[in-house]
């Protein structure tokens, strides 16, 4: 097995922030994390003397390259080093064409610029931002041969679906002076030597790429100290003031994407603030669901924001007294207001909302597969694609008919402007009386919207790890409960006092500044979520903090990994044992997980792929701080630096108490059983 | 139903149907409640004749509201069909 790192940066570039590169660094990462190849891939350009140097310092194989901003993604080039001079030319080119960290090169220029893209390995970043998108991924697919991912999540992920291109993971370090860690990224190739056609050959195969030497994709390395974990259920046990929250932390200072639940950090301090913020945490996780509810009625009120009913009749009553006070002046009439086109009302223009529908009603049976057979039953498809034909030539016709009103009113418009320059008549304010019923007839639906949704009714109900959630939508009860609504700080006093009329409502709603329209939809209907336990009463303070742990060990599903730190120290063993434990072996299926524990309920009965032990020992009054890692079945465990000690040592002491302990408790038990 | 009528010549409109008043009496009121009607089946006018409305500003007023009813009536159908679909997948929704 050889261990390459292919994305390493050594030369600050528009798109870095500022750094200084150090050679002794670079030979220290190489050493350190036993490396076996590199490549050098600086953003957008290529230095070749540095590369010189870097290739003469370290006594590995070095290859050139470089990371290519490219069609809003990037893309790892590199290559086999024979032709330096013309490499080093060609990335020039691409150093050109990007000026400023926001550009990014075409396709087609990038073909340009390497015409013969054979010569090179293509890795894109591919599960990893900024993600080369598809349809590059698509015009490179003879070239690509491997994706660079950004978590040994990802990277299984990668391997396990049959889609996926062969995955890679690399330190993307910056080697710089300030450089206090070593990355734990990197990939161990299955190949005899470092060659560029070795290299190629690997990566073509997902088989031949691993996260470890020896235990393949089931350990990867996690700490630039050389710790490594198990892609599974990791166990950190150690006594206390060992290490063990610092190691936690040290793993998520190393990656991103980490889930951590800190110690006592779910445990209720002030119940009253507690379960008002549990509450709007509940809400929020639960905002996906109260999003999808209300999708139809968002669009009912975007709509309804459209219609101003007050507007519309104060139209009316501007038609009504001109229409009176032009019969009155009648005698005023001259010339010009005697005219027909003086009092022309406007053609009503009118919508194709219907026959628009209809034509996708009619097309959706015509393409409908799934229910074909049904379909054609009752219908034939020459009779629905006729029907289809008719509807679409009406439609066609009814759009000419319109675009005419509209010709026609605007010439009736301005004819009538003209006609009232000249007369001390007055004219007739127009309207369109089919606009005016629709609105008052969108007022009146809208109104039975408002009350279906307002309507007290429970409308979830499911089970969470043992407990149930229900949401119930009901009416707000007072201004304050609106408030609470928004971000911004405003008044719905004024509001809240027309919230019985579903249209005034509205009305106050847009007078109110600083609120978004979008959002007026969420102040007409309370959705109100609670937490059930098992026995159906509302949990307790405790019982909150259970559900908390587990819905957010189930959450970080969504996360690359997942670290917990002594969750004995904030819950019961019953709850541990019986809720939790199978809990977090079955997200360890699906992203590591650590968790440091003291307890033999986590430690012993959780059944851990991978266990870690913190050992403290003073030598010459320098305190050392051990690791020693193995699998649970391992006679003894290893230390980072080869040394080993008992494994049943440990279980013993950090779990039981020591070896006494663990006897006198088996015989206390003992005691009890034989009095049953 | 008959809402707008021609007689003695005068123009005379009722919301009912029954009470009968002056056309220029119309107010905004009034004219939406004609409109209501007017949409609605059984909504029935004197055809507009310039001869029988000697009062020259009934008849003004008395065309123009016959005009825009007329138009309304043309789309009688259109706004039965259109406002039959306004909201009512989420009537149906949230009614459940």
């Amino acid at each position: 097995m050889k261990k390459i790192d292919f994305h390493i940066h050594t030369v600050p570039s528009i798109s870095d922030s500022a750094f200084t590169f150090s050679m002794d660094r670079m030979k220290e990462y190489v050493e350190k994390r036993e490396l076996d190849g590199i490549a050098i891939t600086n953003h957008n350009l290529f230095d070749l003397k540095q590369f010189g140097e870097i290739a003469n310092a370290v006594a590995i194989r070095v290859f050139p390259g470089i990371e290519i901003d490219l069609e809003g993604g990037q893309l790892l080039l590199i290559s086999d080093g024979t032709e330096l001079q013309d490499f080093d030319a060609k990335c020039r080119s691409i150093k050109e064409s990007i000026t400023t960290a926001a550009d990014s090169i075409s396709i087609s220029t990038f073909k340009s610029v390497f015409p013969d893209l054979s010569k090179y390995l293509l890795i894109p970043h591919y599960d990893k931002k900024p993600e080369l998108p598809q349809s590059a991924l698509e015009s490179l697919k003879d070239f690509i041969i491997a994706g660079e991912v950004s978590s040994p999540k990802k990277f299984i992920y990668c391997l396990k679906d049959p889609k996926s291109l062969t995955p890679v993971y690399f330190s993307d370090s910056r080697i710089k002076t300030a450089l206090s860690e070593f990355s734990p990224r990197q990939t161990y190739i299955d190949a005899g030597e470092v060659t560029f056609a070795a290299i190629r050959t690997c990566l073509r195969d997902k088989n031949k790429v691993s996260l470890s030497r020896e235990d393949g994709h089931k350990i990867f390395d996690a700490l630039g100290n050389g710790l490594r974990l198990s892609t599974g259920l990791n166990v950190i046990l150690g006594e206390r003031s060992t290490g063990k929250s610092f190691t936690l932390d040290q793993i998520y200072k190393t990656f991103s994407n980490v889930k951590y639940i800190k110690q006592f950090s779910l445990v209720e301090r002030n119940a009253e603030a507690d379960e008002k913020r549990f509450n709007e945490l509940l809400s929020a996780g639960q905002s996906r669901f109260t999003q999808d509810y209300l999708k139809k009625f968002q669009a009912v009120v975007d709509d309804m924001a459209k219609v101003d009913v007050d507007k519309d009749e104060r139209a009316v009553e501007r038609y009504v007294d001109s229409l009176k006070k032009n019969a009155q002046e009648f005698e005023k009439a001259d010339l010009f207001s005697k005219a027909q086109l003086f009092n022309e009302s406007d053609f009503s223009e009118g919508g194709s909302g219907t026959i628009k529908a209809l034509i996708g009603a009619v097309t959706a049976l015509i393409e409908n597969v799934e229910y074909r057979e049904i379909i054609d039953r009752h219908v034939t498809i020459e009779a629905l694609k006729k029907l289809a034909v008719e509807l679409m030539l009406q439609y066609v016709a009814e759009t000419a008919a319109s675009l005419k009103k509209r010709f026609l009113n605007d010439l009736l418009g301005s004819i009538r402007k003209s006609l009232q320059v000249h007369t001390a008549a007055a004219p007739v304010e127009d309207i369109d009386l089919y606009l005016v019923a629709v609105g008052r007839k969108k007022s009146e639906k809208f109104r039975a919207v408002v009350k279906a949704v307002q309507s007290e009714r429970e409308i979830l109900r499911k089970d969470i790890q043992g407990f149930q959630i229900v949401a119930v939508r009901k009416p707000f009860s007072s201004a304050q409960a609106l408030k609470s609504l928004s971000a911004r700080k405003v008044k719905f006093r004024d509001a809240f006092a027309a919230y019985a009329e579903p249209y005034s409502f509205l009305t106050v709603l847009r007078t109110i500044g600083g609120l978004e329209e979008a959002e007026y939809f969420k102040f007409f209907t309370h959705i109100e979520y609670r937490i059930l336990n098992k026995d159906g009463n509302d949990v307790s303070g405790g019982e909150r903090s259970e559900f908390q742990l587990l819905n957010e060990i189930h959450d970080s599903q969504q996360f690359d990994m997942l670290l917990i730190d002594e969750p004995e120290a904030s819950f019961d063993n019953l709850f541990l044992m019986n809720n939790v434990n199978e809990l977090i072996r079955d997200i360890s299926k699906l992203i590591p997980v650590v968790v440091v524990t003291h307890n033999n309920t986590v430690g012993a009965s959780i059944k851990p792929d991978y266990v870690i032990h913190t050992r403290k020992s003073t030598s010459g009054g320098v305190v050392n701080y051990g690791l020693y890692t193995g699998h649970p079945s391992d006679k003894f465990l290893t230390g980072l630096d080869g040394s080993t000690i008992e494994n049943l040592e440990v279980l013993l002491n950090c779990l039981e108490a020591g070896q006494a302990a663990y006897a006198e408790r088996g015989k206390g038990y003992e005691i009890l059983k034989d009095r049953r | 139903m008959k809402f707008l009528k021609i007689e003695d010549n005068k123009g005379f409109f009722a919301v009912d149907g029954k009470t009968w008043s002056p056309i220029d009496q119309i107010n905004k009121e009034h004219l939406l409640q004609l409109l209501e009607r007017a949409l609605s089946d059984n909504f029935e006018m004197d055809n507009f004749e310039k001869e029988k409305l000697g009062n020259q500003a009934h008849q003004i007023i008395y065309k123009n509201i016959y005009e825009k009813f007329v138009e309304l009536g043309k789309n009688k159908n259109r706004f039965k069909d259109e406002s039959e679909a306004y909201y009512k997948e989420a009537i149906e929704k949230y009614s459940q």
